[in-house]
């Protein structure tokens, strides 16, 4: 059996919403099939006020074992240091999280706010918001850049706005039932299984991405969200289109432009009037090319491959 | 698959440019929508001064009848994100006019 222990700071709650979504396993399977213990999480916990504060404190006694620490929402500084905007059982919550992670086999960050900061570390970041060990794409962040959990790993990090419920799930199982030497981490401690691809693996989109055929509108049924509409499919890792939402569909596959919730930069051009859905260019062509291309390459194909184009690539499709 | 450049309606609009453009219709061609905040600029005034007028849609939009070249990049409709190469036509929606594939606006982007 494996404690987890799940709490939260600056949030929106919408990670926890993500997770009560999960299906493959879901939250129920965490704790029937998997041996996972949920010792307190905010909406799910039964306990209020001191009984939740006893928890906590049994956890970094070491009077109960705390296996999984999860920590949704970023940790808060301000102001001047003190964490004093974001207290929760008494203390500012920022001195739980250190204390917990320190007593915790892993800590896993679920969601872009506790991954790097996400939206409310966005300028001026006024709470003085940070990530657990990084801020946007800067190591450090509120436990340091050396911290690693009893395990020897360093914080596991599941972003997203709000992260998939499955990756929280599978990564939990994997963490809770002994698997976790099998995860690999990025650069920026994400599991690789999920974030070496892009989310532009697997979007049904692609042909027309190869044919540089546009969507010109949200929800069109026809063209690549790239070329007007600002999806950063080519230069995102995530599995969104691996692992669909709900089991049916993804932004892309809907008309939406992907806006790059897994990368530590997001919201991307913080959020600037005319920067959102709209590909950014510099004399006609894209500011922010697909990973791995340069602007000369892209040129020379997107010329080659528009003038290879069939015409049934210019007409209404059905993609889903 | 039926092949939308035979459209009459399309073969009659586009004559129809043609004729303006080779007849003089002094266009915006300079400068080139050279940012992000250029290129809302001008869409901003083909929505709310053009309209469905077609000769201030043109002149808006800076068109020509031959390939103009900015910052050493040709910028013919046929290499647009806009143009369809099969219909010959540019389908942003705020110019939505049949064009040659010669031609060029200064909302060329790739
Ligand atoms: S819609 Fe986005 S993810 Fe899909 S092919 Fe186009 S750029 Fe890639
Ligand atoms: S499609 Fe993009 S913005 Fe949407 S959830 Fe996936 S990574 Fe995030
Ligand atoms: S937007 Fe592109 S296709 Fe349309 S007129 Fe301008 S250059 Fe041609």
């Amino acid at each position: 059996m494996a404690n987890l222990l799940w709490l939260q700071g600056g949030a929106c709650s919408g990670n926890t919403m993500s997770f009560l979504n999960a299906e493959e396993p879901s939250a129920c399977d965490l704790v029937t099939d998997f041996g996972i213990n949920v010792l307190w999480q905010p909406s799910l916990g039964l306990e209020l006020g001191d009984d939740v504060k006893a928890i906590l404190e049994k956890c970094i006694s070491g009077e109960i074992k705390l296996d999984i620490f999860v920590f949704e929402g970023t940790v808060i500084d301000a102001p001047n240091g003190t964490g004093e905007w974001n207290r929760f059982c008494g203390r500012p919550m920022k001195e739980w999280v250190k204390e917990l992670s320190e007593a915790s086999d892993f800590v896993v960050a679920i969601g872009d706010c506790a991954t790097w900061g996400g939206i409310p570390a966005n300028a001026p970041n006024p709470t003085d918001s940070k990530g657990l060990q990084f801020l946007k794409r800067a190591k450090g962040g509120a436990l340091g850049e050396g911290f690693t959990a009893k395990s020897g790993l360093p914080v596991i990090n599941i972003p997203g706005c709000p992260a998939h419920p499955d990756w929280v799930t599978q990564i939990l199982v994997a963490v809770a039932t002994g698997r976790a030497d099998d995860l690999t981490l990025d650069e920026f401690q994400r599991p690789k299984t999920f974030f070496s691809s892009f989310t532009q693996t697997g979007c049904t989109r692609n042909m027309h991405f190869a044919y540089k055929v546009s969507t010109t509108a949200f929800g069109q049924r026809k063209g690549c969200l790239f070329y007007d509409l600002g999806c950063r499919g080519p230069m995102t890792h995530s599995p969104c289109n691996r692992i669909l939402w709900n089991r049916q569909s993804s932004k892309t596959r809907a008309g939406m432009p992907c806006l790059g919730c897994t990368e530590p930069e997001f919201p991307f051009f913080d959020l600037a009037p005319g920067t959102v859905f709209k590909t950014q260019t510099v004399m006609g062509v894209p500011k922010d090319m697909p990973t791995g291309v340069d602007k000369k390459g892209y040129v020379k194909l997107t010329a080659a491959a528009k003038g290879a184009a069939p015409a049934w690539a210019e007409e209404d499709i059905f993609v889903v | 698959m039926e092949d939308k450049a035979s459209s009459p309606e399309d073969d009659a609009l586009r004559d129809k440019i043609r004729t303006l453009l080779a007849n003089g219709l002094e266009t915006e061609v300079w400068p080139r929508a050279e940012t992000s905040e250029m290129v809302n600029q001008i869409v901003n005034r083909l929505q709310t001064e053009a309209g469905d007028d077609l000769k201030k849609t043109l002149k808006i939009g800076g068109f020509t009848d031959h390939t103009i070249t900015a910052d050493d990049m040709e910028q013919p409709c046929e290499t647009c994100m806009y143009y369809l190469v099969h219909r010959k036509f540019c389908e942003l929606p705020e110019l939505d006019v049949p064009v040659e594939p010669e031609w060029s606006c200064r909302l060329w982007r790739i």
